[in-house]
């Protein structure tokens, strides 16, 4: 019975963790990007 | 102006509190140095404790965990663009309320605690190395004397855990007197230590790719659940339900989970970014961007990188017993080339981390005393504890407090960089996870626009959903939970500790509640506060000219006296400011005017009506929050247009060094400025007067005379008979700037020094015995008539 509280237990961290994960790698990717973009991208001009 | 007697509301003594913080901005590579002193710490120590507890593979893990602190940093990001003085403490309170904040906040407050000891000991780690290192060398080449071969029964050889604590303490001890005299943090001193960080990285890792060209490496085993090698210690309470291997086997993922759970203290110290948002330069978003790329990129570079070559480059037999808690020293000691350069490249190894651990130490007590302040200003920790020093105005309560606390804990560490590293975990992983946790409830309870957002977010059915922020917390969450059962020694201390903290606060808060009341009573009756987001003028009712009147203790008001009996306040205003001083990073935490005008400044306040009244003469009362008390003065000035500013004689500084202090952090303040008069106000009524921004300078008889006799010898030459003395110092200054600005610079710094350190005259007096005194020609002008200040 313990055993299988902690299966549980274990299983739902295992998912919270991995699901996360892949969250953060689309999070790293997608503000990756934007840095690139902030790093390297052109200033807007201001025309007056 | 009031008395104490019964007051009706409209002879209530009016307080400006200007609620902003005033600052110096930085721009974002001083942000990022000073950030990146306390995360690229870790780099000294993480991966040495990471392979104790997992094995071989740790340094993927950590990796792992710098690539993660990309998405963490974030959340930082998105924190800050919603509250510009962000910090765990607002975050928490505004989204989970006062109880959960408490409780975050003592997870934070061991995360500083723990930063001291565990960056005093590692530094005293690598120190030890070196030495002993040193001695081996020695002893190889017989340069070890016989007398001291035979006192060490051997090579001579320091205990390096009980030396380590010995430094440790002696690290601590001094940084709890530099911050109790009230050290200012440098953000210039955080930015040299990091260019010197730099070189050391960038020698690190090209020496390193040359070693591994010339001299292979070890592979560095995948992080698959088959190559973790859990310790006994690492499993913490799981190790009496499983054996050792059994939970790699059985439960793949929390392997990993658990390795990842003990790298994580690798990014400790991303925290600070949230700290320094305050302080950054305009567009502030934009470069709390850019600090951020910075932070990341150089962390996962240095943290990440040397870790992976540490494995790589330092054999399997010396790398854990002998370079555990010293491993970039082992990395420099296993690069090719001859040994001699290795050990040099060892030393300054062991300069770098003895500057960024050892400033890690001073950033903890700093953090700390932060953090208890503003606990202690939003009254769930006793007034007691802010008393200013007697002597530096410090809170030295609080700083006593952090700084006993840290010394207990080196002690009971023993030296064991690993213990305090697992500890430390505890107060790095959740102070993050609330803070997540906190930004994701905050993004369904205010849905209002934000600076910046965690990507991505998708919105369904009107409602978006941060998928972001929910990854980024659920990794936190599991890895915190994780931690809880595989770090015994981090739960049983992390939690005493935040429990015995928490339970402090709440007492604390309970009994302060009513004397707060009381107090709040009391100064309502005598006293309105009205809170300006910035200080002008208009709200205090003052005209241009007036006499600013800086005051922070109130047993010596000597110069306000002075000031009053000498001043006509028909004519010309008097404003007593006081400055609530913040320690760097403090500034982070909101104050409301409350927390600002505290039971102490109603009382210094109280005593300066107290001397107004006694001279029947009215004032203004002002009080700023502030990082630095002379940029809050200079600024102040500024802002109200005074011309003199009368303060009393600081018990640390001189008069010339006050007034250099506050002319520093004039010459800050922007264009348009203008200039005003210190006066420096002695218990004896001495008046020390100088002049703030540019100005005629007083000149000495003997440079007036100097100056008359060559006037005298130019006008006798022929055509320059209208030159005027004005017209010497224009060219003998031009000709100044040209030498000191070129072929002559090193000369003049030399003799200007020189002259500082002797106090005695420049040879400019023996050049002026020289110069014959030329009796005036007919061609004189009328308008020079004998020796006088250029200044006429």
């Amino acid at each position: 019975m313990d055993l299988i509280i902690i299966t549980v237990l274990v299983r739902i961290l295992e998912t919270m963790f991995v699901v996360g994960a892949v969250g953060s790698v689309v999070v790293l990717v997608l503000s990756g990007i934007e840095d690139l973009k902030l790093l390297f991208g052109r200033e807007e001009q201001n025309h007056s | 102006m009031s008395s104490f007697g019964p007051t009706s509301p409209s002879n209530r003594v009016r307080i400006v509190v200007a609620t902003s913080v005033m600052l110096t901005f930085i721009s974002y590579w001083r942000a990022a140095a000073i950030v990146l002193n306390d995360l690229a710490s870790s780099a000294f120590y993480a991966c040495g404790i990471a392979e104790q507890a997992v094995g071989k593979s740790a340094p993927w893990f950590i990796v792992a965990v710098m690539l993660f602190s990309f998405a963490v940093r974030a959340v930082y990001v998105e924190s800050c663009s919603m509250f510009v003085r962000g910090g765990v403490y607002r975050v928490v309170k505004e989204a989970l309320g006062g109880t959960l904040a408490k409780l975050s906040v003592s997870a934070l407050m061991f995360d500083y605690i723990l930063t001291g000891p565990i960056s005093g000991v590692s530094a005293g780690q690598y120190i030890v190395g070196l030495i002993n290192e040193s001695f081996v060398t020695a002893d190889v080449h017989g340069w070890i004397p016989r007398a001291v071969h035979n006192l060490f029964n051997g090579t001579p050889h320091l205990n390096v855990n009980l030396t380590s604590v010995v430094f440790a303490l002696a690290v601590t001890i001094y940084y709890w007197w530099e911050n109790t005299k009230g050290i200012q943090e440098s953000s210039e001193k955080a930015l040299r230590v990091m260019q010197i960080t730099t070189v050391m990285v960038v020698i690190l890792l090209a020496w390193s790719a040359l070693t591994l060209f010339k001299a292979g490496y070890n592979p560095v085993p995948l992080p698959t659940p088959q190559n973790l090698h859990f310790s006994k210690e690492s499993l913490g309470f799981l190790r009496h339900s499983f054996p050792e291997q059994s939970l790699a086997r059985m439960f793949g993922v929390l392997g990993i989970l658990i390795a990842f759970g003990h790298s994580v203290l690798a990014m400790s110290g991303e925290e600070s970014l949230a700290q320094v948002n305050r302080e950054l330069a305009h567009p502030k978003l934009k470069n709390l961007k850019k600090a951020a790329i910075v932070i990341a990129i150089y962390s996962f570079v240095f943290t990440g990188l040397s870790a992976l070559l540490s494995v790589m480059l330092i054999p399997d037999a010396v790398r854990v017993p002998v370079y555990k808690d010293n491993l970039i020293s082992g990395l420099a000691m296993y690069m090719w080339g001859p040994l001699i350069l290795r050990l040099i490249f060892r030393a300054f190894v062991v300069v770098v981390g003895f500057l960024i651990l050892s400033g890690a130490v001073n950033t903890a007590i700093i953090g700390s005393n932060g953090v208890l302040n503003r606990i202690s200003e939003d009254g769930v920790l006793a007034d007691w504890f802010r008393f200013p020093h007697r002597k530096y105005g410090t809170s030295s309560r609080i700083i006593n407090m952090v700084v006993l606390l840290q010394i207990l804990t080196i002690l009971a560490s023993r030296g064991d960089v690993y213990v305090l590293g697992e500890a430390y975990a505890f107060g790095v992983i959740w102070s993050f996870t609330f803070n997540s946790l906190s930004m994701l409830v905050l993004r369904f309870k205010y849905r209002g626009e934000r600076g910046w957002k965690v990507p991505p977010n998708l919105t369904i059915a009107g409602t978006e959903i941060p998928i972001g922020l929910i990854s980024v917390m659920l990794v936190l969450l599991s890895t915190a939970l994780v931690n809880l059962a595989t770090k015994s020694v981090a739960t049983v201390a992390g939690v005493s500790f935040s429990v015995v903290f928490f339970v402090i606060f709440t007492v604390s808060e309970h009994v302060n509640r009513k004397k707060h009341a009381l107090a709040k009573e009391h100064m309502k009756d005598h006293f309105q506060l009205l809170q300006r987001d910035t200080v002008d003028r208009g709200s205090l009712g003052i005209r241009p000219g007036n006499v600013l009147v800086p005051v922070r203790d109130y047993n010596t008001l000597n110069h306000l006296r002075w000031v009053l009996e000498h001043n006509d306040t028909r004519e010309q205003d008097v404003v007593v400011m006081t400055a609530r001083i913040s320690q760097f990073g403090t500034a982070a935490y909101g104050l409301s005017s409350e927390q600002i005008f505290s039971d102490y400044e109603q009382t210094l306040f109280t005593r300066a009506v107290s001397v107004a009244e006694s001279v029947g003469k009215r004032i203004s009362l002002l009080v700023v929050p502030a990082r630095d008390p002379w940029s809050a003065i200079a600024q102040t000035a500024h802002n109200l247009e005074s011309s003199a500013v009368a303060a009393g004689i600081s018990s640390k500084m001189s008069a010339a060094e006050q007034a250099f202090a506050l002319g520093s952090a004039w010459e800050a303040i922007p264009e348009p400025k203008k200039q005003f008069v210190l006066q420096i106000v002695k218990p004896e009524g001495i008046v020390d007067t100088f002049r703030i921004g540019p100005h005629t300078p007083t000149m000495k008889n003997e440079d007036v005379a100097l100056l008359h006799r060559l006037w005298l010898n130019v006008t006798r030459e022929p055509g320059l008979e209208n030159v005027h003395h004005h017209d010497i110092l224009t060219e003998a200054l031009t000709r100044f700037a040209h030498d000191y600005g070129s072929r002559d610079h090193e000369n003049i710094v030399k003799e200007l020094r020189r002259h500082g350190a002797e106090g005695g005259p420049l040879p400019i007096r023996r050049i002026a015995d020289q110069i014959p005194t030329v009796q005036p020609g007919p061609t004189r002008s009328d308008r020079d008539n004998g020796p006088h200040s250029s200044e006429e």
